[in-house]
C-alpha cells in the first residue's frame, strides 16, 4: 500500500478515534463562572504559578541548608544578639506552610482523579482509602495554620476535608451507591477543578507566551 | 464583536466578554480535550480548567499567535498532565507507554480495523500521539501545532511522520483490509 494510500485511510478511520459527544457547553459554563465568581470575590494568597514553583522550591532547600548550617555550627561564645527580623521570621514561616499546602493540593488532587477515575470504571482500590486518611489529618492541620486564614483555600479545605473524610470512611465492602455519592459530592462542588486552579500543574512539556 | 476588543474587556473582569470568548472556542478545546481523554468527565474537567486559567492569566496572551492556538496550548497542557495522574491509578494501563511501541500482537483478540487503529493510537508515545490526533484526527496544520506545542513545524513533522510509521507497523497485518 502507497504512504499516500494509508494516510488516506488513516485519516478516515481515525475520525472515529475518540469521537467526541455534543459539547456540553452549559454544564461546564456553570462550573467556570462558579469558579469565576470565586475568584473575583477572594483576593488569591496561594500563588503557585509553575516558575514560582521553582522559586519556592529553590528557596525551600537555600532555608533548608540556612536552617542546618545553624544548627551544626558551634555555639557562640558570647551572647550575640538575635539576627533575623521578626518580619524575615514570618516570611519564613509563611514560604513554609504554602509549601505544605502545595505539597497537599498536589497529592489530593492526584488522589481524587485517580478515585473518580477508578470509581467510574468500578475498579476502585483499597489504597485509596489509606491515603485519603492520611490527607484528611493533613486537611485539618493545614486549616488550624496560617493556610487557613485564606478564605479561597480555606473554603477549598473544608470541601476536601468533607471529600476525604467519606474516602476514608468507606467501608471495606462498599456500596457502588457510596462511591457514586462521593464522586457527585466531588462534581458538585467542582472541587477537582478548584483543586487545579488553586495548584495549577509543574513545569509544562509545552509551553507558549507563558500561558502554562 | 472583535476578538481583540472581547479579550480586552474580559481583561477588565467583564464576565460578558469571558462568556462570548467561551462560546466562541469552547467546541475546538473541548473536542480537543475529548480526543485526548476519551472520557467526558476528564474531557470536562480539562476544558473547564482550561478556561479557568486562561481567563486568570489573559494578562500574559500577548497576542503573537491567535487566541485559539494559546488556549490550545493550554489545553494539551492541562489534559497531559491530567492523565499522567489518572494513569498511575490505572495499573491495568501501564503497558501503553511503557513499551514505547504498539499494540502490534492482538490480531485474535480485535479484529475491527478501528478498534486496532484505537488501540494503535492510544498506545503511541504520548508526543506522537499528540501530533497525530492534533493533525490526522482534528486537522491542525503543523504550523498550529508548532505554535501550541512550542516545537519547530519540522518537529512536528518529523514526529507525525514517525508516528505513523508505528501505526503502519501495528496494522501491518490488516494490510490487505485496508487496500480492498
Amino acid at each position: 500500500m502507497s504512504d499516500d494510500r494509508f494516510e488516506q485511510l488513516l485519516r478516515e478511520a481515525a475520525q472515529d478515534y475518540h469521537r467526541p459527544p455534543a459539547t456540553p457547553r452549559e454544564e461546564m459554563w456553570a462550573r467556570i463562572d462558579a469558579e469565576r465568581r470565586r475568584q473575583r470575590a477572594a483576593p488569591r494568597v496561594v500563588g503557585l504559578r509553575p516558575g514560582w514553583r521553582w522559586g519556592l522550591g529553590m528557596a525551600a532547600i537555600l532555608l533548608l541548608g540556612i536552617a542546618i548550617g545553624r544548627w551544626i555550627r558551634p555555639a557562640p561564645l558570647t551572647d550575640a544578639p538575635a539576627l533575623a527580623p521578626s518580619a524575615a521570621r514570618g516570611a519564613r514561616s509563611d514560604l513554609g506552610y504554602r509549601l505544605a499546602a502545595a505539597q497537599y493540593l498536589t497529592r489530593t488532587e492526584t488522589l481524587l482523579t485517580g478515585f473518580r477515575a477508578d470509581a467510574r470504571a468500578g475498579q476502585l482500590d483499597s489504597q485509596f482509602v489509606a491515603q485519603a486518611r492520611d490527607l484528611l489529618s493533613s486537611t485539618r492541620l493545614l486549616l488550624d495554620s496560617p493556610a487557613g486564614r485564606d478564605a479561597r483555600l480555606k473554603s477549598l479545605l473544608e470541601d476536601l476535608e468533607l471529600v476525604l473524610a467519606q474516602i476514608a470512611l468507606l467501608p471495606a465492602v462498599r456500596d457502588s451507591a457510596d462511591v457514586e455519592l462521593i464522586t457527585q459530592g466531588m462534581d458538585q462542588s467542582s472541587v477537582l477543578t478548584r483543586l487545579r486552579t488553586a495548584n495549577p500543574a509543574g513545569p509544562a512539556p509545552v509551553g507558549v507566551q507563558g500561558a502554562l | 464583536m472583535d476578538e481583540r476588543d472581547l479579550i480586552a474587556r474580559a481583561r477588565a473582569g467583564e464576565p460578558a466578554a469571558e462568556r462570548a470568548l467561551y462560546d466562541a472556542h469552547v467546541d475546538r478545546v473541548y473536542r480537543l480535550a475529548y480526543r485526548l481523554a476519551g472520557d467526558d468527565d476528564l474531557a470536562r474537567d480539562f476544558t473547564q480548567e482550561t478556561f479557568i486559567r486562561a481567563f486568570q492569566r489573559l494578562d500574559t496572551f500577548r497576542g503573537d499567535s491567535r487566541l485559539a492556538t494559546w488556549l490550545h496550548a493550554i489545553t494539551t497542557t492541562v489534559a497531559l498532565n491530567g492523565l499522567r495522574k489518572v494513569k498511575r491509578f490505572r495499573t491495568r494501563e501501564t503497558a501503553l507507554e511503557a513499551a514505547d511501541g504498539v499494540a502490534a500482537n492482538k490480531r485474535t483478540a480485535e479484529p475491527d480495523l478501528k478498534t486496532r487503529l484505537r488501540d494503535a493510537i492510544d498506545a503511541l508515545p504520548e508526543k506522537y500521539r499528540l501530533v497525530v490526533v492534533m493533525h490526522d484526527v482534528e486537522g491542525y496544520t503543523h504550523e498550529e501545532i508548532a505554535t501550541a506545542l512550542d516545537v519547530e513545524v519540522g518537529t512536528s513533522k518529523a514526529q507525525l511522520s514517525r508516528a505513523r510509521a508505528k501505526l503502519r507497523a501495528a496494522l501491518a497485518d490488516f494490510a490487505g483490509e485496508w487496500v480492498s
